[in-house]
């Protein structure tokens, strides 16, 4: 369907831009929606990759060990700049929340008993589930345009997020189906 | 040698790494068992509060490691257990992604990527579901996702801080709500 059109060269991002980039979705991204962030940073406002790839990018970074978003950043740094692409954007988006946890524990100790906190905490967090949302809705407006992939998203969703199903047995059955039917689609 | 605590943190968080599939949240249990029970590196109660604060802080949930080891030993303590939980993982992510991407102008991988694509998708949508239930946030919860959401729908341009931080507000409004009103 789509050609990538992000890997034009001239477009290529700097090794510095990318660790900035990674660096300051690393250390804002409070709460869980962190690769809802990475999307609207990298598909929707820089456009570095297309919305396919990203998506592609987040399934392999989902089923392989590790955390989602640090193997996420590393697959989109390896796609705009190579390996160098990858170490800036693992260490640019990791640097941040070295500190800040280490920082945040420090504070914790000095802020004991400030109610507030973790009810401004909460709110972050729930905010950032809204840019999650934003990105089910671009990724099933895709797939709208092929009914199998609509389907192939809420068997997903459901098996894994309503009835709790272990992830990688889930992808590694539907996987080589949804392959099967994109390879017959051409 | 086994009484280093930087060698023990490494021998610990490594094996973990590559386990931790589907994301941080899936290693809790083992890395309190092993820093609890196994080495006693923690208490319980310890572990609980850092556990809470690496949900606070920015950043993966994975960043309870780090914490770990700045608690275990030090600075030094911090760095040798983030990168014993971090860099496994990300080199083979690296390698896998690597060899499955120098093949992508191949019909395979073309319909490897459409096919990819909806699954990730909808692990996002089971992420979203999962994180309402942990959240146990409620209405409120619900309100504040819909609001950032449509908020960044219709205005793309807006900057994600200003939405989180609205996030925040609404949710200390809320939570002085039967304050302010005078009940």
């Amino acid at each position: 369907m789509s050609v990538p059109e992000s890997l034009r060269p001239a477009d290529r991002p700097s090794l510095a831009a990318l660790f900035l980039l990674c660096f300051k979705v690393g250390i804002l991204s409070f709460g869980g929606g962190l690769s809802g962030w990475l999307y609207q940073e990298f598909v929707l406002r820089k456009e570095l990759v297309s919305d396919e790839d990203f998506s592609t990018s987040l399934a392999i970074s989902q089923m392989l060990p590790g955390a989602n978003v640090v193997n996420l950043v590393i697959c989109l740094g390896e796609q705009l700049r190579g390996p160098l692409g990858s170490i800036a954007c693992f260490t640019g988006f990791l640097v941040g929340p070295f500190f800040a946890v280490i920082g945040l524990y420090k504070l914790f100790d000095l802020l004991a008993g400030y109610e507030l906190l973790p009810v401004v905490f909460n709110g972050i967090a729930f905010a950032a589930i809204g840019l999650l949302l934003l990105t089910c809705i671009q990724g099933s407006r895709r797939a709208i345009r092929f009914p199998p992939a609509a389907i192939v998203i809420a068997l997903t969703a459901f098996l894994v997020g309503v009835l709790e199903w272990p992830l990688i047995p889930v992808v590694f059955a539907i996987a080589p189906f949804s392959i099967a039917l994109a390879w017959k689609r051409r | 040698m086994r009484d280093n605590p930087l060698i023990g943190l490494a021998l610990v968080f490594i094996p973990f790494s590559l386990t931790s599939i589907g994301g941080g949240a899936a290693i809790i249990a083992g890395l309190q068992n092993e820093t609890v029970n196994v080495h006693g590196w923690l208490t319980q109660a310890e572990f609980l509060h850092l556990f809470g604060v690496s949900r606070a802080a920015p950043g993966p949930g994975t960043m309870l490691a780090t914490v770990i080891g700045w608690k275990v030993s030090g600075w030094l303590g911090a760095l040798i257990a983030s990168l014993a939980l971090f860099l496994p993982s990300s080199l083979l992510c690296y390698a896998v992604f690597r060899l499955t991407n120098t093949h992508r102008d191949k019909e395979w991988h073309r319909a490897m990527r459409e096919g990819l694509a909806p699954i990730g998708t909808g692990l996002i949508i089971a992420g979203v579901i999962s994180l309402f239930r942990v959240a146990e946030g409620g209405v409120l919860a619900l309100v504040i996702a819909a609001l950032s959401c449509a908020l960044l729908y219709w205005k793309p341009k807006m900057p994600v801080v200003a939405v989180l931080a609205l996030g925040g507000t609404a949710a200390a409004l809320a939570h002085y709500w039967p304050q302010l009103t005078g009940l």
